[in-house]
């Protein structure tokens, strides 16, 4: 780690802060469920003439943003405790890789994700927990090993520190020196934008200070970028719902095989 | 009281709402509508005490909104008293603060350990990957609170054994809490005897043989096994004035293009869809 640059001024166009990621990356992208994504950076990424390839996706919950990146070959592995879109049913490019088997799937549940980011927090390589004992999430992840607490003598389990390359965090507002207010709909990305190498901030809007209820401190930034309704068609509360004829329309031409088509009309419905 | 016509969607969120004592707290999952309007229900009646810890937004609530799918935040951020991030609602509350919570099976066995990982014993070519556990294997370790619900009982989710084992029932290996001790189907209700699943009441129109036709292993039957009791005229009339208009709920169970056409009229009364729009 980290992270940096002497910086006043971190803001660059959208177009310059997706040459951030890199092939071989572990890439987090922010926000929860269909819930304050940083959909205009997939989309920017992805307009790329070679996009970043082998990235590992790391998300608290993957949906739209996530599902668009394996879609277009982007990511070799994912590591999250949910891949789907809510009420719009299985995350069609995912479900269709994963049960092909072309996906590497790293499962978590919420326990891993959680104590994983504190280990890293905590600059320690694991953090104990209850959870798992009893079921096959070990067989399913047989890295993470198990602990004797040294004052009860029981068994836990010791879930590994997480790491991340680079954070893509979806702030309603920023500054240009990377000071972020998210909503209160938090996700995990306070605790992202402290663990990452580098993190990038897309705003709704962008001004000169931002002195007051920020939830990233620019000193966590590597660079800020201008993205209104960087969040369609996942929702930026309060600002605007989600856009569900847009994940309508793109689980139907999944379902029709017509993702490429789809990844074509993308700036077009943005 | 009355009872009134009802759909089964509707007696399933009042059968959830039952459960809930005035005082719990309850935690809300992933894209669990039907969950969220028993909630609701038994906050609006019997347990005005109610707390929700919520999946979206990571909040304590304890107000209300009519549910919504564009819009669900309105409810869980917007009525949310205190909001935190995902890290501290899991690391520091759920592992030490007793709540309850309904979990919805992918598969489930008759000691009702459940599998939300994938169908299919072959992890590399599965038949189905599911989303994922979020957060099961964590909270049925230690819950003794925890409660499930299957809105379209089958044999490929009620099956002998489960592929995999995400959801931890009542298992040898269990060193905290409990295993689940209720679950509602659309067909009935069961609670576990001696660590087996068992009928304690039946829906109206759902006989004994028809349950046991559709579970992939054999039921126990309570004793006293009923007719599960209707919800009231006033249950009902909540349910769909007040508490869930949209009818979120039912997207729970229905299927196929009869759950895609009633997901497109949701997000048309929500004004996210333009009515005109292809497919």
């Amino acid at each position: 780690m980290h992270k940096k640059r002497p910086a006043q001024n971190l803001l660059i166009p959208l177009s310059e802060a997706v040459k951030v990621v890199q092939t071989g990356h572990i890439l987090a992208l922010g926000g929860n469920m269909l819930y304050r994504r940083p959909v205009a950076f997939v989309r920017e990424l992805l307009r790329l003439p070679d996009p970043p390839k082998d990235l590992t996706l790391l998300c608290f919950t993957a949906g739209y943003e996530s599902d668009l990146l394996v879609g277009a070959g982007c990511v070799s592995r994912t590591r999250t405790c949910y891949f789907g879109l809510e009420a719009f049913g299985f995350a069609p490019m995912f479900t269709q890789a994963a049960t092909q088997g072309t996906l590497l799937i790293t499962d978590e549940s919420e326990a891993s994700l959680a104590f994983g980011i504190r280990a890293r927090l905590a600059g320690v390589g694991f953090m104990p927990s209850s959870a798992w004992i009893g079921t096959d999430m070990f067989k399913l992840r047989p890295d993470v090993k198990m602990i004797t607490d040294p004052y009860t003598g029981e068994e836990l389990t010791a879930f590994p520190a997480l790491s991340c390359d680079v954070a893509v965090i979806h702030a309603l507002i920023a500054d240009r020196r990377g000071n972020a207010r998210l909503n209160k709909n938090l996700g995990i990305d306070p605790e992202l934008a402290n663990i990452a190498s580098q993190v990038i901030i897309t705003a709704e809007e962008i001004v000169d200070s931002l002195s007051t209820d920020v939830h990233i401190p620019g000193a966590m930034v590597t660079a800020v970028a201008h993205a209104p309704r960087g969040a369609w068609p996942t929702s930026c509360y309060p600002h605007y719902p989600i856009g569900g004829g847009e994940l309508l329309r793109y689980v139907e031409m999944c379902a029709n095989g017509q993702f490429e088509t789809y990844r074509q009309t993308l700036d077009e419905h943005a | 009281m009355e009872s009134a016509a009802y759909t089964i969607d509707e007696l399933i969120a009042v059968c959830i709402a039952r459960q809930v004592n005035d005082g719990d707290m309850l935690a809300q999952g992933m894209a669990t509508p039907l969950v969220a309007a028993g909630y609701i229900l038994a906050q609006r009646t019997h347990a005005p005490n109610a707390y929700f810890a919520s999946a979206v937004g990571q909040g304590v609530v304890q107000g209300w909104a009519a549910l919504g799918i564009a819009t669900a935040e309105d409810l869980w951020v917007g009525k949310a008293m205190t909001n935190t991030s995902f890290v501290s609602l899991v690391a520091d509350m759920l592992p030490i603060i007793p709540v309850k919570e309904f979990f919805r099976p992918g598969q489930i066995d008759p000691a009702g350990n459940f599998n939300n990982i994938a169908i299919g014993t072959d992890l590399v070519h599965p038949r189905l990957r599911l989303p994922g556990v979020a957060g099961i294997p964590d909270v049925s370790v230690h819950s003794d609170q925890m409660c499930l619900y299957v809105p379209r009982h089958s044999r490929a989710i009620f099956v002998p054994k489960v592929d995999w084992l995400s959801g931890l029932g009542h298992h040898p290996a269990r060193q905290h809490g409990s295993g689940p001790h209720y679950l509602i189907s659309d067909l009935g209700e069961f609670d576990w005897a001696n660590g087996r699943m068992r009928l304690t009441a039946y829906h109206c129109g759902a006989t004994i043989e028809r349950i046991q036709a559709k579970t992939g292993f054999e039921l126990e039957i309570a004793p006293d096994v009923h007719e599960t009791p209707p919800p009231t005229a006033e249950e009902v009339r909540l349910l769909r004035e007040e508490i869930d208009p949209l009818g979120v709920r039912r997207l729970e169970t229905l299927a196929g293009s009869a759950r895609r056409d009633h997901l497109r009229h949701i997000l048309i009364q929500e004004g996210v869809l333009d009515p005109g729009e292809m497919m």
